[in-house]
């Protein structure tokens, strides 16, 4: 049986969280399991390093994922894994804190970092407290030990020739009271940010919505995407949700950023932090996020972007 | 008509906190605060109360000395507060605050509606309110940007990863509340005053069995996000220079 599982929820971040599920998997000298709803992807998590896809059956119409909770408690009762990872995603926080709940097992949520530690014979886990002041350093005491790691922590992991693995399918019937009735798309207005090799985030020293205009423009020249920061997108509606930046919603790990009129919560700065160069304009000299830049301008963020775009036009042409 | 609690946690203010010598976390000079997304889970069942009628309380785990809380708590609108305490209550971890809440409300609380915040401002593990749901055995419903109550169900539309679903549940239910399903109201000295003369009902520790923790902390340091800050000017001198270290990063 796998001692080391990880919750096959999304493709692309399942070979993500193969990359550390398998390098646990050869410390501690066990298999990995992964746990899927999705027969089509069972060949590509085995191809990437999975050795059973353990294979939950499709869901009846108005059910979630949350009703494979039962199931997936039921099956890790039997298999008693040592390590069990999740995207933390929206949905994969959500089934982490319940099956850890039921399992009476620890939970290492949003981990930045995690290593086994042959000592204590357990995972220790690194994350981010008080708004990104503080970094925490844990380990689960119950077993399984489980995680959630944001997307892209990890590299993908490489797709193998010739690897085998099993498929085993559980006979259960999924089901939770929770009904869904309808289903809307996020209306899509920008690429997704956290992909973006460049993003020019916007502040609150932005003045009114007809100018973030000008910042598209930057963002344009330089082949970037436009964020924001939580008031811009929460308080003034100016920007969609999916663009703002922060601890409660994205975090970049673009080339550059370039803040305009942007202060520098620490929520803010921590979802920047793994971005290369930190470029801001601010009037405030003492606006915090200084401390947190590679280069700053301080001034009148009216008169230097637009000097600013003109300058990047003439280096470019 | 629906019972409402809505869960809070009295936690450091983390604008207060200071980077010591060799990232050590400077905690001398702390203010404290109600986390911020529990300000959400407050204002949402205050709100639902105006509407669908019923009762909103307040709740929270936490040592003797944490009363400021309740009174901020109280001021912003609920009409009493159940206060789970204890001299032991401090750090604990997502899975003890969860059971010791669980154990606290099961027999002694009535509810139909649990709130709380999509996660707590120190910790942020966003773990209490599915825990807090398992434990009790009721739906859960994460991230909800908006609630309604209807007969003896609730319809919430909740954020997923690539949009909105608008689900139903049957009460009693807990849900966690996203940070844009409201504007949490700046209680005015009225409020304030009000919130000192509303019922406080204390649980002890004692009355409730001890949890053991599932997690650990092994320490806890300062995250470094200081870089060299290079500043210029904002006339043309200093666009030029910034655009020039810009290029020679191979940043632009």
């Amino acid at each position: 049986m796998a001692g080391v599982w990880i919750l096959a929820e999304n493709l692309e971040q399942s070979i993500e969280l193969l990359t550390i599920g398998l390098q646990l998997a050869g410390e501690i000298g066990t298999d990995l399991a992964a746990i899927s709803w999705q027969p089509e992807t069972a060949d590509d998590l085995i191809a990437h390093g999975v050795d059973e896809v353990i294979l939950l059956p499709p869901l009846t119409a108005g059910q979630a994922l949350e009703a494979y909770i039962p199931a997936i408690v039921e099956r890790a009762q039997i298999d008693q894994p040592e390590v069990f990872l999740i995207a933390s995603t929206l949905k994969g926080k959500e089934l982490a804190a319940r099956i850890a709940s039921r399992l009476d097992a620890g939970l290492g949520s949003e981990c930045q970092t995690l290593c086994w530690d042959a000592g204590r014979k357990s995972l220790v886990i690194e994350r981010l407290v008080y708004g990104g002041t503080g970094v925490q350093k844990v380990c689960c005491l119950g077993r399984p030990q489980m995680a959630t790691i944001p997307p892209r922590t990890f590299e993908p992991a490489p797709c193998l020739t010739g690897r085998d693995g099993r498929i085993t399918q559980l006979n259960v019937s999924p089901f939770s009271p929770v009904t869904v009735l309808e289903k809307k798309a996020r209306e899509h207005q920008t690429r997704d940010i956290t992909k973006a090799r460049v993003v020019v985030c916007v502040g609150r020293g932005m003045e009114k919505p007809e100018d973030l205009e000008k910042a598209r423009e930057l963002a344009g020249l330089i082949g970037g995407e436009v964020g924001c920061t939580r008031p811009i997108s929460e308080e003034m509606h100016w920007m969609p949700e999916d663009t703002c930046i922060g601890l409660s919603g994205k975090t970049i790990k673009a080339d550059l950023y370039i803040g305009l009129g942007v202060s520098g919560q620490i929520q803010h700065l921590t979802g920047i932090r793994d971005t290369r160069i930190i470029c801001i304009v601010n009037k405030d000299e003492n606006a915090p996020i200084f401390a947190a830049a590679d280069y700053g301008i301080v001034g009148d963020l009216y008169q230097v972007l637009p000097g600013l775009i003109e300058e990047i036009k003439q280096v470019k042409a | 008509m629906p019972n409402i609690l809505s869960c809070f946690k009295w936690v450091i203010d983390e604008a207060y906190i200071k980077t010591g010598p060799s990232l050590k976390l400077d905690m001398n000079f702390v203010d404290y605060k109600i986390s911020d997304y529990d300000k959400n889970a407050i204002e949402e069942g205050v709100l639902l109360q105006e509407k669908f009628g019923g009762s909103v309380a307040v709740i929270t785990v936490g040592k003797p000395e944490d009363t400021k809380g309740l009174k901020d708590a109280l001021s912003r609108g609920p009409e009493k507060a159940y206060f789970v305490n204890d001299t032991s209550f401090s750090d604990l971890e997502p899975s003890q605050t969860a059971s010791l809440m669980a154990e606290a409300i099961h027999d002694r609380i009535p509810f139909d509606i649990i709130l709380c915040g999509e996660g707590s401002s120190d910790l942020y593990a966003q773990q209490v309110g599915p825990r807090l749901a398992e434990k009790l055995d009721i739906p859960c419903i994460c991230y909800a940007s908006k609630i309604q109550v209807q007969d003896n169900q609730v319809l919430v539309e909740r954020k997923v990863d690539d949009g909105l679903e608008v689900v139903q549940a049957p009460m009693p239910v807990l849900i966690t509340v996203s940070p844009d399903i409201n504007i949490p109201r700046i209680p005015g000295l009225k409020d304030t005053l009000g919130a000192s003369k509303k019922p406080v009902i204390e649980i002890a520790g004692s009355e409730l069995n001890a949890v053991s923790a599932r997690l650990e902390t092994i320490e806890t340091r300062a995250a470094s996000l200081e870089r060299s800050g290079r500043k210029f000017s904002g006339d043309q001198a200093g666009i030029k220079a910034l655009v020039e270290a810009l290029l020679k990063e191979g940043a632009i």
